[in-house]
């Protein structure tokens, strides 16, 4: 596979198809699989593919990363789940189809946590998503690398995600906060979660924009609250579940238990699922005179 | 540091009565840039107003507060007395203590209502504090007016503006205007004419010097905004010069190949270089190029020899422009629901069976049998005629859901006309209900039945088959609850009006909404039957939905006078809040273009010297932007807010509560 | 402003003489319309709302909603035009999807959705504001004052 992958990789930058591959390399102790950003063709080498290849690489596509961005064309090696957030980046007119290369890696799932790495892929150190994964042969792709994968998701997505998300949801309003309010206590307000994440990617953040200042900077509880809240509305119908903000919380704080419970909602209310189709627009600006609720008086 | 007089009126005793007013004015002064309070018995009086600008004057104040009733009631009275003293009037606001307050708690003790008072007071007050001054928006307005259909909506139109002295410019897609109400033979309820009334309003378009009529052409692109519309149109080719033609009919006369005539329904045919009917306007022919010999197979070309002036000219090309205006109307029409619908009732199957726009051509003086009702068949008089009504209309199932709302109107006048051109003939109509409201309407039908003797048979045809040259109809009499077979010698099929094919794409085109049945949607049934959600563009006549005449010349008048309105000055004045992005912080996702109702956001680029797109911005078009706020809500980033109700102001209030 | 009521409301009260304060944002055409009604058809209702007038249901930010709670509201109502008769013709439309969501996320949170009500109020229902801000306002006042955002450390 990762032969295939830098033969591609070699062809692109050739042909001047592509400028800059944005891909996986070893870091220097050959633990870790860290991104990679390869401009010249006898570099091709340093690409690799396997499954601690975790991290969401489309975060290199947005105007967080200018520099990137400033290197030319990029084709970018992409698992399909991360595929998911370079559709949603097209449908927002971040990155044009055009103008982006895709690399689709036929994946069998990757680790957790880099961390958790034995030698070996087993189930218990895949996160929820790859044991529900309907895009382990990518989707939306220039090229494919790897064989076809032979993967049928559960018809429910299942895994402690959504076990907690259940169980949260049959407790009192009470407990929930009580719940909510230790989690997000110990936000430090790094916005690690918003550097992670390929679709936070706003030139100014709400929680910078001081007149008015919607969102109080310092980490305290109210403050913590609201971004929290804020942060989990500005991705409903739009998150893909990748887990990547969770991941970097160095606070441990279950993001993934918002993210998808909004994930959720949107599915059951709107009968959206984000990151499939490129042609779309995000269900939370648009609407259907159909939509149903039972709240409104 | 702000200047702000806070006004609170007494209104009589309908404020004062569960209000301490004074209590509000001592306790507002103790805010920070509230320079003056005052309570006073009524505030809207002359007096009232004079004081507040005596006030203005005095205290040096650059803001104001007047808690009084609605703003509903009153704003642009004290926002106008805010302006003559000098100050914008956006830096006045309103606290409703009145409506939301007083009138509502009836506390005589007053507790209850100074304390909200005193509440609502204050959230207005550091509301206040966060407005900016504000200029409404001028839009320069063109004042030539489009309209897309030349049927008599349209031309009517066309004619009141014209007459309102702007320059009309009437699309029509079809070689002639005149539209549906051409093919009419006589127009109930008064039976005058059809081509009596209309030809000479066609003809007063043609000759107006203020109207220029593009026929044979279609609108292909419409880009712009109300009062700044720019317009693509496809003029297609004619192959017929029209500076050269003189309308003598030389070509047609000579032209040997015949194809059915679209005008006459099927009922007779038209040569290939062909006028739709003989009033047409202009009275300049179209080749039909499909089927041109010459323009197919390069054999033929008769036309060009026979014609004196030189006018055919086999190499014309449809030609594009580009034409600005600043209003549209729309008035495309209607069409008949097409045959394939009827099975049961054999229509397309059975030749005698036909529609009402057939049987309008057959009693037509300038029809195709010369105004003399003869049977598609056979050409023989007949003798009895079976009319079916609501056919495909009212029936979710078989057809559409509505009323056509016409058929039961000239379906008595098809009785009259037969009656009145075969005076043995005996017509039977199969109806649901009659439907006749309308002056003289009523009269009318009963007029059908009584003096002309249209038998009225209440209830469905279930079959209609053809039997030894004559059309047999079984039907249910529901109300002598009997089953009836007649044999008749032709049948009338009222079928139900439709929208035209492609009106949805037009409405696509102009950023207008449609129906289901793809009528056009007016803005407000009641109170703007003729606006669009589209500023700047309006509708009349059967695009809309079923009507008949005298109803369609009233829309179309009614169109022209709104078009009148906004052309009447050079400057269109539009209220200020509207929204506004931030450059430096919008991030381009279009989430504000894709929420906008009214398609007021456009996706702007930044070039760099060379060019170069370096960043692309959601832009706001003052003129189209109706103040909503749905995009600020959509936003994100919080790029784009909305003035008059911006995130400072609404901040602001809810931290004053 | 906000700081001091949270600390006086706290110390002063008890469920007997608790007056919850409820925020309202309302669109301009059919719910502010449909509380002057109420007005001028002089109807009676508790006066614990306090409106903020928007131009349509499609301004309402979440944002204004959570930073009412942090206000101390103790209750938060948001209204407009029945679907269909947004003056704008689909503010509404969007802002049900919005409430939706948000709702959603509120409820998830662990807030006791009582007191975040929604509602459509046209022109002509006076009575349905009255009746609307009653039972709310009743409700509220049972739940006792929102301490869940209140007792936040700021
Ligand atoms: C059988 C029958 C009998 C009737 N008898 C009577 C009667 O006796 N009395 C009465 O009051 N009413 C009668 N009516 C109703 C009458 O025909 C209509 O009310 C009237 O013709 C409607 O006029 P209009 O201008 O709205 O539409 P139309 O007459 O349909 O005109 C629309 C015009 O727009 C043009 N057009 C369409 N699309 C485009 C486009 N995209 N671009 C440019 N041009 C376009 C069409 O070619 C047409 O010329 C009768 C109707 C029927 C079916
Ligand atoms: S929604 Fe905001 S960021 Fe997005 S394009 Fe509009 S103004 Fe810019
Ligand atoms: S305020 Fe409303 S009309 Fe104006 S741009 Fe925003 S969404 Fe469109
Ligand atoms: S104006 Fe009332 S909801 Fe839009």
């Amino acid at each position: 596979m990762e032969k295939a992958l830098r033969e591609k990789a070699r062809e692109l930058l050739t042909t001047g198809e592509a400028n800059v591959i944005i891909g996986y390399e070893w870091n220097r102790r050959k633990t870790r699989a860290t991104p990679a950003f390869i401009t010249k063709a006898d570099e091709v080498d340093r690409l690799i593919f396997n499954p601690l290849c975790v991290n969401n690489l489309s975060i290199y596509l947005t105007r967080k990363n200018k520099d990137i961005l400033r290197m030319g064309k990029p084709a970018i090696v992409a698992k399909g789940c991360d595929i998911k957030n370079i559709v949603v980046l097209i449908s927002e007119g971040q990155v044009k189809r055009e103008d982006v290369v895709i690399i689709g890696m036929s994946c069998n799932g990757v680790v957790y946590k880099q961390g958790l790495w034995k030698g070996e892929l087993r189930p218990e150190i895949m996160p929820v998503k790859c044991h529900n994964c309907d895009v382990r042969n990518p989707h939306l792709t220039d090229f494919v690398i790897g064989d076809h994968i032979d993967f049928t998701p559960p018809e429910t997505p299942r895994g402690m995600v959504f076990d907690k998300i259940a169980a949260l949801d049959a407790k009192t309003p009470g407990e929930r906060w009580s719940f909510w309010l230790e989690e997000f206590s110990r936000c430090i307000k790094c916005y690690a979660c918003r550097q992670a994440c390929s679709l936070c990617y706003c030139e100014r953040c709400i929680t910078e924009k001081n007149v008015p200042q919607w969102i109080e900077t310092s980490a305290h509880q109210r403050g913590n609250i609201a971004w929290n809240l804020v942060r989990a509305m500005h991705l409903a119908g739009r998150c893909t579940f990748c887990g990547e903000c969770e991941r970097s919380c160095p606070a441990n704080i279950k993001l993934n238990l918002v993210n998808q419970k909004l994930v959720l909602t949107v599915k059951d209310a709107f009968d959206f699922k984000s990151g499939y189709d490129e042609k779309i627009h995000p269900p939370m600006i648009v609407f259907s005179p159909d939509d149903t609720e039972n709240f409104i008086k | 540091m702000s200047r702000i007089g806070v006004f609170i009126c007494q209104c009589g005793t309908n404020i004062a009565d569960t209000v301490d007013t004074e209590k509000v004015a001592e306790e507002m002064k103790k805010i920070p840039g509230v320079v003056h309070t005052q309570d006073y018995k009524f505030m809207c009086s002359s007096p009232g107003q004079k004081m507040l600008k005596e006030a203005v004057k005095k205290h040096r104040l650059d803001g104001m507060i007047v808690s009084a009733c609605s703003p509903h009631m009153h704003e642009k009275t004290f926002r106008r007395a805010c302006e003559s003293a000098g100050i914008n009037p956006y830096m006045c606001e309103i606290a409703n203590i009145r409506e939301q307050c007083s009138w509502v708690h009836h506390d005589k003790t007053k507790e209850t209502g100074t304390v909200k008072s005193l509440d609502l007071t204050r959230m207005t007050i550091e509301r206040l504090k966060k407005n900016q001054p504000l200029k409404p928006n001028k839009i320069p307005v063109n004042k030539r007016a489009l309209i897309i259909g030349g049927g008599i909506a349209g031309i009517q139109a066309a004619l009141d503006i014209a007459d309102g002295g702007r320059e009309v410019l009437l699309v029509e897609k079809t070689p002639s205007i005149g539209g549906n109400m051409a093919k009419l033979s006589e127009t109930f309820p008064t039976m005058d004419c059809s081509q009596c009334i209309l030809t000479p309003k066609m003809v007063e378009a043609e000759l107006h010097e203020n109207i220029t009529l593009m026929t044979y052409s279609e609108v292909e692109k419409i880009e712009g905004f109300i009062g700044n519309f720019r317009v693509t149109i496809r003029k297609k080719a004619r192959y017929v010069n029209e500076e050269l033609c003189t309308g003598c009919g030389d070509c047609w006369d000579k032209c040997p190949f015949k194809q059915d005539s679209e005008f006459e329904h099927g009922l007779k045919k038209r040569k290939v270089i062909y006028t739709p009917f003989p009033q047409s306007v202009p009275n300049i022919p179209v080749i039909d190029a499909p089927n041109c010999a010459m323009l197919q197979k390069g054999k033929c070309g008769v036309c060009a020899k026979v014609c004196g002036p030189k006018a055919v000219d086999f190499e014309q090309k449809d030609i594009v422009v580009e034409e600005k205006v600043g209003a549209i109307v729309v008035a495309t029409g209607y069409d008949l629901m097409p045959n394939e619908h009827f099975g049961e009732y054999g229509y397309g199957r059975i030749k005698d069976v036909i529609n009402g726009l057939q049987f309008e051509r057959l009693a037509s003086s300038s029809g195709p049998t010369g105004g003399k009702i003869l049977r598609p068949s056979d050409g023989k008089e007949p003798q009895s005629i079976v009319f079916i009504q609501c056919a495909g209309s009212r029936d979710e199932k078989k057809g559409v859901s509505y009323c056509s709302k016409i058929c039961c109107m000239y379906t008595a006048k098809h009785t009259m006309l037969y009656r009145h051109k075969v005076h043995d003939g005996q017509s039977y109509v199969f109806y649901m209900d009659i439907r006749s409201g309308g002056k003289r309407y009523e009269e009318f039908v009963r007029g059908a039945i009584e003096k002309d003797g249209a038998m009225y048979l209440r209830g469905r045809v279930s079959r209609v088959y053809e039997k030894d040259g004559k059309v047999i109809v079984q039907g249910a009499d529901t109300l002598s609850d009997s089953q009836v077979e007649i044999e008749a010698d032709m049948v009338v099929l009222a079928t139900a009006l439709v929208s035209r094919p492609g009106a949805d794409t037009l409405a696509q085109k102009l950023g207008i909404g449609y129906d289901k049945h793809k009528f056009y949607n007016e803005y407000h049934p009641k109170l703007k039957p003729v606006e669009t959600v589209t500023a700047g563009i309006f509708l009349a006549g059967t695009c809309l939905g079923p009507m008949d005449v005298p109803e369609s010349v009233a829309q179309g008048s009614a169109a022209a006078s709104k078009v009148l309105v906004l052309t009447s000055s050079d400057e269109m004045i539009k209220d200020p809040t509207t929204a506004i992005v931030n450059d430096f912080t919008c991030n381009a996702c279009w989430d504000c273009v894709v929420a906008c109702p009214y398609s007021a956001i456009e996706k702007t680029d930044i070039k760099d010297r060379e060019g170069n797109v370096i960043r692309r911005l959601a832009h706001v078009n003052d003129g189209v932007c109706t103040g909503c706020g749905t995009c600020v809500a959509a936003c994100r980033s919080k790029a784009i807010d909305l003035k008059g109700y911006t995130d400072e102001q609404v901040y602001a209030a809810i931290n004053a509560f | 402003m906000s700081q001091e009521n949270t600390e006086e409301t706290q110390a002063t009260e008890t469920t007997e003489t608790f007056e919850p304060k409820i925020m309202a944002f309302v669109c301009n055409w059919c719910t502010y319309a449909g509380a002057d009604l109420a007005g001028t058809s002089r109807m009676e209702y508790r006066p614990n709302v306090r409106i903020i007038k928007l131009p349509c249901t499609g301004r309402i930010d979440p944002l204004f909603i959570i930073k009412a709670f942090e206000n101390g509201a103790d209750g938060v109502l948001v209204s407009g035009c029945h679907p269909g008769d947004c003056h704008y013709t689909a503010g509404n439309y969007h802002a049900k999807r919005r409430w939706i969501a948000f709702r959603s996320l509120m409820e998830f949170t662990g807030i006791d959705t009582r007191r975040l009500q929604f509602s459509w109020i046209s022109a002509s229902e006076a009575l349905k504001w009255v009746d609307l801000i009653n039972n709310v306002t009743d409700e509220i006042k049972a739940l006792g004052p929102f301490m869940d955002f209140k007792n936040l450390k700021g």
